[in-house]
């Protein structure tokens, strides 16, 4: 298998060819990028500046990836350093021209006010923002010239617990963003009236942005190159219309579900402390969460108290060797979902394979790179995430399952009796679910269960619980929470819901629901019993004729 | 297991590719096909059929994550690693690479000598 010597010289003269071109290429590069630094020193007006900015600091980009590639180290590294400076001189130059515009902005609307004079003390205070409305609820801005689309993508967007805003023009669209910016966008492509493409105008907005809005696009062109476009602008989400918002509003939910994701937990157990603090800087600069333990005695109470989704072990350390304390960990049904990694310098295939055998998933070999460390460690803790969360939570709602639902009754209703704080349940199910399947398809069936889940999740608080009980059956825990109290809970959640538009095969239609609420007010005897009262409670509700909450 | 034997790279700088392509070749006996841009790497992907793909993150028109997001909706991005090859790497920028899709970043400038190598290191860890 051996490669000849003629082989290897070949290799090299090819290379010093390579590079002989590439410095034939620098004799008009290098020159060209002075050019441009000249016209930078004399350009007209900012935005000209920025051009030219932008256009050096892709050069030098590329000079700074390429030169040393070809031998050309000390091109390459100042090339790399002037980048930087580039990049720092955009920012700077965007930043002022952001402050600029909103000084002007000032300006305009100072020229708008009607001032009076003010008496007293009041003479001096100082403007004050408008308040945010109703600022738990997540906003978003909508821009469709079509007012009736417009009007009832904001009003059902609004039933969901959005604080959602419609706008006719990119002007008002730009006005409001001047004052408050949103959590999303959603824009239509086509704007007949205006000078830009609603995917024009998103990419010229995300990019005045520190950082991209999500963006959902809807559009009556789904062909290939509109995607693309809306790809390339950064766009989440897709639809055309008519469009099916319910879904749409699952679409916004997993964005913010997405830029919420918590930062992955690792526990790296190593007897070299320096190594350790190595491995654990490396993924903090990725993201994620480290703790280090350096005395094995400890794990019961380290994986308690942190948590971990992943576990790096070193195999050899000097008290108790990583495949013992493997197997500890494994013995402990609690922490079956967390994988062990191993981290060693054993590179012995066959003692690699005898410590998998004994307890643990895998294996990585030290010395590792950067990348390669954070890659192993990312994946399966991404995985062990997944995993996690579909053995507990319902794939079609992301809600909690059957047994774990009835298992927050359980512990709600404990808590109740213990403080003395009453706590409610109810029971929701979707009135003749069967009909809807049956008439639109299981689709638009999955998708009323999914808008009345998002629904659910938007108007509850933080310290309720929601579970998927049944088919077209949910459970909601309420700590905290008088009966009256759940009632008018439950019944705004019924009215929104009977207000959504759902639509399958360009029918429209809607849906409606009952609910049933029990007390640990009336003393139940168990969460059995609490739950069979509020299923007494629904079955009342649905024999009265449905659509009501008893 | 699959061998690992085509490699798709694409970059816009001509110097670039053939330096790469000729690394690719001479050192790892891979066969490459060198593409100048996104469209034109999205046009030559079914027919080629590679097993790892190479995709430098700048280029004009569709740069290598728009290009990445074409690509894994065409082929099974998990049978075919994807690697970034990139000037810029902080490790959040890593990170976010990944969450893309990408196996794993090369870092510009790379070592000719080395290239294959690295190739071959971030293809044999997909494919554990």
């Amino acid at each position: 298998m051996s490669k000849g010597k003629s082989t290897a010289d070949e290799l090299q003269q090819h290379l010093q060819q390579l590079s002989n071109a590439f410095a034939v290429r620098l004799q008009v590069e290098l020159p060209a990028l002075a050019q441009n630094a000249e016209r930078l020193l004399h350009a007209a007006d900012p935005q000209e500046q920025l051009q030219h900015l932008q256009s050096l600091r892709d050069q030098l980009h590329k000079l700074a990836g390429a030169a040393g590639t070809f031998g050309f180290s000390s091109l390459g590294q100042r090339a790399r350093e002037l980048e930087q400076e580039a990049d720092q001189w955009l920012e700077t130059l965007q930043q002022e021209q952001q402050s600029l515009q909103d000084f002007s902005h000032s300006l305009q609307q100072l020229a708008l006010q009607q001032f009076q004079a003010e008496r007293g003390q009041e003479a001096a205070t100082r403007v004050v923002k408008p308040p945010r409305p109703n600022s738990s609820a997540r906003r978003i801005y909508i821009l469709e010239d079509q007012l009736a689309i417009g009007e009832n993508m904001r009003l059902t967007l609004n039933n969901f617990g959005y604080h959602a805003e419609h706008f006719s023009h990119i002007a008002d669209l730009d006005h409001a963003l001047q004052q408050q910016l949103p959590d999303a966008l959603i824009v239509d492509v086509n704007l007949p009236d205006e000078s830009l493409t609603g995917l024009e105008y998103a990419a010229s907005l995300q990019q005045r942005l520190d950082e991209p809005l999500p963006l959902l696009v809807i559009t009556t062109q789904d062909d290939f190159a509109t995607y693309l476009e809306a790809v390339r602008v950064g766009a989440m989400g897709f639809f055309t219309k008519p469009v099916d918002i319910p879904q749409l509003e699952n679409r916004l939910e997993r964005c913010f579900a997405q830029q919420q994701g918590e930062p992955y937990r690792v526990l790296i157990i190593d007897d070299d402390r320096e190594l350790a603090s190595r491995f654990s800087l490396i993924l903090r600069g990725a993201n994620m969460l480290v703790e280090m333990l350096h005395e094995p005695a400890d794990i019961f109470a380290r994986m308690r108290s942190f948590n971990p989704e992943v576990v790096l072990l070193d195999v050899s350390m000097p008290d108790c060797t990583g495949p013992e304390l493997a197997q500890i960990i494994r013995m402990n049904d609690d922490w079956l979902r967390v994988p062990i990694v191993y981290l060693s310098a054993e590179t012995d295939i066959n003692r690699q394979m005898n410590a998998l055998i004994k307890a643990g998933d895998d294996f990585v070999t030290k010395p590792i790179s950067d990348n390669a460390l954070v890659a192993a460690v990312f994946s399966r803790a991404q995985r062990a995430r997944l995993l996690s969360n579909a053995l507990s939570r319902d794939s079609l709602t992301g809600l909690l399952k059957h047994a774990d639902i009835k298992e927050q009754a359980a512990v709600e209703l404990e808590r109740a009796q213990r403080s003395g704080k009453p706590a409610s349940v109810a029971m929701l199910d979707i009135d003749f679910f069967k009909k809807v399947n049956d008439s639109y398809g299981h689709a638009a069936g999955d998708n009323v269960i999914r808008a009345l889940a998002n629904l659910l999740r938007q108007r509850l608080r933080r310290i309720d619980s929601l579970g998927r009980y049944g088919g077209e059956e949910f459970l909601v825990v309420l700590p905290d929470c008088p009966p009256d109290q759940a009632l008018r809970i439950l019944d705004e959640i019924r009215q929104r819901f009977a207000d959504l538009h759902f639509i399958a095969d360009g029918q429209q239609f809607s849906v409606t629901l009952s609910a049933g609420i029990a007390s640990t007010d009336d003393a139940p005897a168990s969460a059995d019993d609490l739950l069979d009262k509020a299923d007494r409670a629904l079955y009342t509700a649905k024999h009265g004729g449905r659509n009501q909450v008893r | 297991m699959s061998e690992l034997q085509r490699i798709l790279h694409v970059e816009d700088d001509p110097s670039i590719q053939a330096v790469a392509k000729l690394a690719l070749e001479a050192v790892g006996g891979f066969q490459v096909l060198s593409c100048s841009s996104g469209q034109d790497a999205l046009d030559q992907l079914q027919g080629f059929a590679p097993d790892f793909i190479l995709l430098d993150v700048m280029m004009p028109d569709m740069d290598g994550p728009q290009t990445l997001a074409q690509i894994a909706r065409l082929i099974d991005i998990n049978q075919v690693p994807v690697a970034f090859m990139t000037a810029k790497v902080q490790p959040a920028e890593i990170a976010h690479y990944r969450s893309l899709g990408a196996r794993d970043v090369i870092i510009k400038p790379f070592d000719p000598m080395q290239l294959a190598a690295q190739v071959r290191q971030i293809w044999s860890l997909a494919h554990e």
